[in-house]
């Protein structure tokens, strides 16, 4: 069946029947939540664990099980492979993982997938999981990946259940009271796992340090929490800032910055109270920095500034420039610090932030957001999932949450990436469809989604660079040949869910080339 | 030929063309994706080859190492590694559309860049510059230069710029009247000759010049020189440089040099006699003078200083050695409104006298004199020139 997008989508993946995406917000529900498990509790009792073995064992895991984790240790991260050796050494099969995200230190994963350990992945997977899942076969049923307030959705209708879930924390009490703030090695919030801990059948806090009674702030809560393990390491901070969190030095992408900074800047938005989505990747730090400067010279005092945290949101928050940044997760050590000591900083769950099955979200309170692309096509959808060559290479994250939100979404990106064109006819897959993306800006200009009339009059008024997409595109098409094209197959690598539940796109097996 | 040429590197966004003698000619690809990119650049290697020899006299494996290069790039290095290895092939000249520009256009900035750099030069149109100069001279080792040369010939020819297209060209001693015949074939706006010291160095360039817009059929006359003054000896010359030549349509100065050729150090005050001179000399010939470059890309407070004092004393525009010293440049050199309004008021109350047949003029009590309304009419005609003309390069492409 064709989806809302004229995409390609099977009745059923693996086994689940599909729901096809019918449009950004077409979806209602209006029934029950999924039940959370019963548990009591008598005085006096240990949830402290000698090992994640026991651990392991007390919780009853048994082979095709779920294990849940988050990724607020990004490239940090130590738990989620020590979790999953242990499980092989115990001899468990067939598990089904269900991780916030996957990273590049989760590499070893694919000898346990080779082995039989884990034999399906529901999360984003960024780097070497998902390419060698691209070469098709390799999982029991294809992945699914779903974005930050998707996920937690399909936690709490039931999509998914989990039965156990364990939770990094860089400080914990033998309750079961855990936070990500505080202790010798903090990665910031770790909500993400808050709605894992009260839908799992059983939770399972992992640390390196356990404080005295109570410890707090009170992210994760003795009342969800079956045990707590202390091991020597959860994760290292130092990596948490990895990859896409240095400021970038390229003329060029200073340039979109610069160009993205200045859309909000002639935008309607651009008064008291604005509020924006900054997020990671050099060009969104820059835009963020250059927005920052606009502000102060306009002496306009925004509203708050979403999250990943940011040194440049505190630096923001400090010079009075935003009332509050909601923080979902901390992508540097002086966010890490700041969530710790500054009220103003708010620590925000995904529910609060995007959960599509609710009276609220956070991320619909945002004027602007700049969000990055693989690929965009002349429809203004954008992909950024699969790498051009049609492997699956990166999560969703707050991608899909924030566009759908934010009343003016910016995606930056280059027009060229070596010899990649970046504007397509097609995207490869469709991850954030063009109906709630707004302005896309590349170092040759902006292009403004046609819908967008307003802006685009704002945007000319100001003197910017304003382009037609499908001319954008040709100049860029100028500099490189055509790309040899992927020939898909049948068989699904991944699912990637719209926010509501349903299905934007498929990524399959690539079968060869044209 | 000889056994191996190679032209370009391995550094990203650049390619490495060998080529190796054989019997027969052959091409090899490598590149990071074969599936996505070996048939693209096939293509231009083929097509580049077709211009290059069309009887197939290049009897060589010719040998592509791609490093997300773009078709432009290719074709550069294919065709220096191919000329190279068979010197009696003649040049390819690409297609190329330039509009010619006006003796005067706005110089306020000229954005350098190093020609044998293709990571650079993408994109270097982009950043609004009123004048991109990319450089054969300083920035190119030696060895690089045969390869420099037909590098920039196709980024010029390949990319449409919003901006005046200059070169910077070697001394003529040292190879510069081989980057002339080489990059006419772009038709770039203009030359720039380093190390200018003398009347007849900016009329041996003319020369040059002219023999070689004739040799491609460009228009004769219809390329600028930019006489750059970096030498003692150059600056005591700088009247006669100025005035040289009919194509000279403004005089630069290169601090950095000079500094070395005198034995100074850099500070304002080293280096006022030189800018004076050449303010005075390119003025009095009626052209434009552009200050040196600023180098510390890190310090804009120093760079605003400094190209403030340069408009104080009279240049047109500044060298710029990167993209993000641009804007602070055209802070420096667009007249402000209160200048512009001084200057409305100056031009009309001339133009009243001239239709009332009165010889002095006087604004608020004070005399305006002939330097003075000329200063003026300069400033409203650099005004009317930036007015159409596009602060973002590529703004106004699409009407409302």
């Amino acid at each position: 069946m064709k989806n809302a997008l004229g995409r390609e989508i099977p009745k059923t993946i693996g086994s689940r029947s599909v729901e096809a995406y019918a449009g950004a917000f077409a979806k209602k529900r209006s029934g029950l939540k999924a039940p959370q498990p019963q548990k009591s509790c008598v005085p006096g009792e240990n949830k402290v664990l000698p090992s994640l073995e026991a651990a392991i064992e007390a919780t009853g895991l048994k082979d095709g099980m779920t294990i849940s984790f988050h990724h607020s240790f990004r490239e940090g991260d130590r738990v989620i492979n020590q979790v999953v050796d242990a499980c092989a050494r115990m001899g468990l099969k067939d598990l089904r993982l269900f991780p916030t995200a996957l990273f590049g230190t989760h590499a070893k994963l694919v000898d346990h997938i080779k082995s039989g350990v884990v034999s399906r992945i529901e999360g984003s997977m960024n780097g070497p999981v998902g390419a060698y899942i691209s070469q098709g076969g390799k999982l029991r049923e294809p992945a699914t990946l779903r974005s930050h307030g998707g996920r937690w959705r399909a936690i709490e209708s039931g999509d998914v259940a989990i039965d156990v879930a364990f939770i990094a924390a860089s400080q914990a009490d033998a309750y079961g009271n855990a936070n990500g703030i505080n202790g010798r090695t903090p990665c910031g919030p770790i909500t993400f796992c808050m709605v894992d801990a009260q839908y799992a059948k059983k939770a399972v806090v992992v640390t390196n340090e356990l404080a005295p009674y109570p410890a707090y702030p009170l992210e994760i809560q003795q009342g969800w929490v079956d045990y707590v393990v202390v091991v020597d390491e959860v994760g290292d901070p130092e990596q948490i800032a990895s990859g896409t969190l240095e400021m970038t030095k390229s003329p060029a992408r200073l340039r979109i910055a610069r160009l993205a900074a200045d859309a909000v800047v002639a935008s309607p938005y651009f008064k008291d109270g604005l509020s924006f989505q900054g997020g990671a990747g050099g060009v969104s730090l820059a835009a963020t920095m250059y927005l920052a400067e606009a502000m102060e010279k306009a002496k306009i005092v925004g509203g708050f500034v979403m999250g990943g945290g940011t040194r440049i949101m505190v630096e923001m928050l400090h010079k009075g420039l935003v009332r509050t940044i909601l923080d979902g997760q901390a992508f540097d050590p002086i966010a890490v610090a700041s969530l710790g000591v500054d009220p103003a900083h708010v620590i925000m769950n995904p529910g609060l932030y995007a959960n599509y099955d609710s009276r609220g979200c956070a991320t619909y309170m945002l004027d602007a957001a700049f969000l990055g692309a693989t690929e965009v096509d002349l429809d203004f959808n954008v992909n950024v999932n699969t790498h051009s060559d049609g492997r699956l290479l990166h999560g969703i994250g707050g991608h899909q949450d924030v566009a759908a939100g934010a009343k003016m979404t910016v995606i930056t990106a280059p027009s060229i990436r070596g010899r990649l064109p970046v504007i397509l006819d097609r995207v490869t897959t469709v991850t954030t469809p063009g109906e709630v993306i707004d302005v896309i800006v590349t170092e040759r200009g902006l292009a403004v989604n046609p819908k967008r009339g307003d802006l685009k009059e704002c945007f000319l008024e100001a003197g910017l660079p304003v382009r037609d997409i499908v001319e954008l595109k040709a100049e860029a098409d100028g500099l490189v040949r055509p790309l040899g094209k992927p020939v898909f197959g049948d068989e699904v690598i991944a699912a990637i869910e719209w926010r509501d539940g349903t299905v934007i796109d498929v990524v399959r097996k690539v079968e060869g080339w044209q | 030929m000889p056994k191996e040429i190679v032209a370009g590197s391995d550094a990203k966004g650049d390619c490495c063309v060998t080529v190796t003698a054989a019997k027969a000619l052959a091409v090899a690809v490598a590149t990071d994706d074969p599936n996505l990119f070996e048939r693209g650049i096939r293509e231009v290697v083929d097509e580049t080859l077709a211009a290059l020899a069309p009887q197939g006299r290049v009897k060589a494996t010719v040998s592509v190492a791609d490093k997300g290069s773009l078709n432009y790039v290719i074709a550069a290095r294919v065709e220096a590694a191919v000329r190279l290895a068979f010197p009696e092939i003649p040049a390819i000249a690409p297609k190329v559309r330039r509009r010619p520009s006006e003796k005067d256009a706005p110089r306020r900035s000229r954005l350098y860049a190093p020609g044998n750099n293709p990571r650079i030069l993408v994109g270097i149109e982009l950043h609004g510059a009123d004048c991109v100069l990319v450089d054969l001279e300083d920035s190119v080792p030696p060895a690089e230069k045969p390869a420099a040369r037909v590098l920039v010939k196709h980024l010029l020819c390949a990319i449409d710029f919003p901006n005046e297209v200059w070169v910077r060209i070697n001394p003529l001693s040292l190879g510069g009247a081989d980057d002339v015949r080489e990059v006419i074939l772009a038709r770039p706006h203009g030359v720039a000759l380093p190390k200018a010291e003398s009347k007849d160095d900016v009329v041996a360039l003319s020369k040059e010049l002219a023999k070689a817009e004739q040799a491609v059929g460009a228009p004769l006359g219809s390329t600028w020189i930019m006489p750059i003054v970096e030498t003692a000896k150059g600056v005591l010359h700088a009247a006669e440089i100025a005035d040289a030549d009919p194509r000279v349509a403004v005089v630069a100065f290169g601090a950095e040099d000079f500094t070395r050729d005198v034995g100074a150090r850099r500070t304002l005050e080293s280096l006022l006699f030189a800018r004076s001179m050449i303010v005075a000399a390119a003025k009095a010939a009626g052209v434009q003078a552009s200050d040196t470059v600023y180098a510390d890309v890190d310090d804009e407070v120093g760079l605003a200083a400094e190209a403030k004092l340069a408009r104080d004393l009279g240049f047109d525009g500044k060298g710029a050695i990167h993209p993000g010293q641009v804007p602070a440049l055209h802070a420096a050199f667009t007249p402000s409104e209160k200048e512009m309004d001084e200057a409305r008021k100056i031009v009309a109350a001339a133009e009243e006298a001239e239709v009332q047949g009165i010889g002095a003029i006087a604004i608020g009590g004070k005399m305006v004199d002939r330097p003075v309304l000329e200063r003026a009419r300069r400033a409203l005609r650099l005004a009317d020139r930036l007015s159409g003309r596009l602060t973002s390069p590529s703004a106004g492409k699409e009407s409302r």
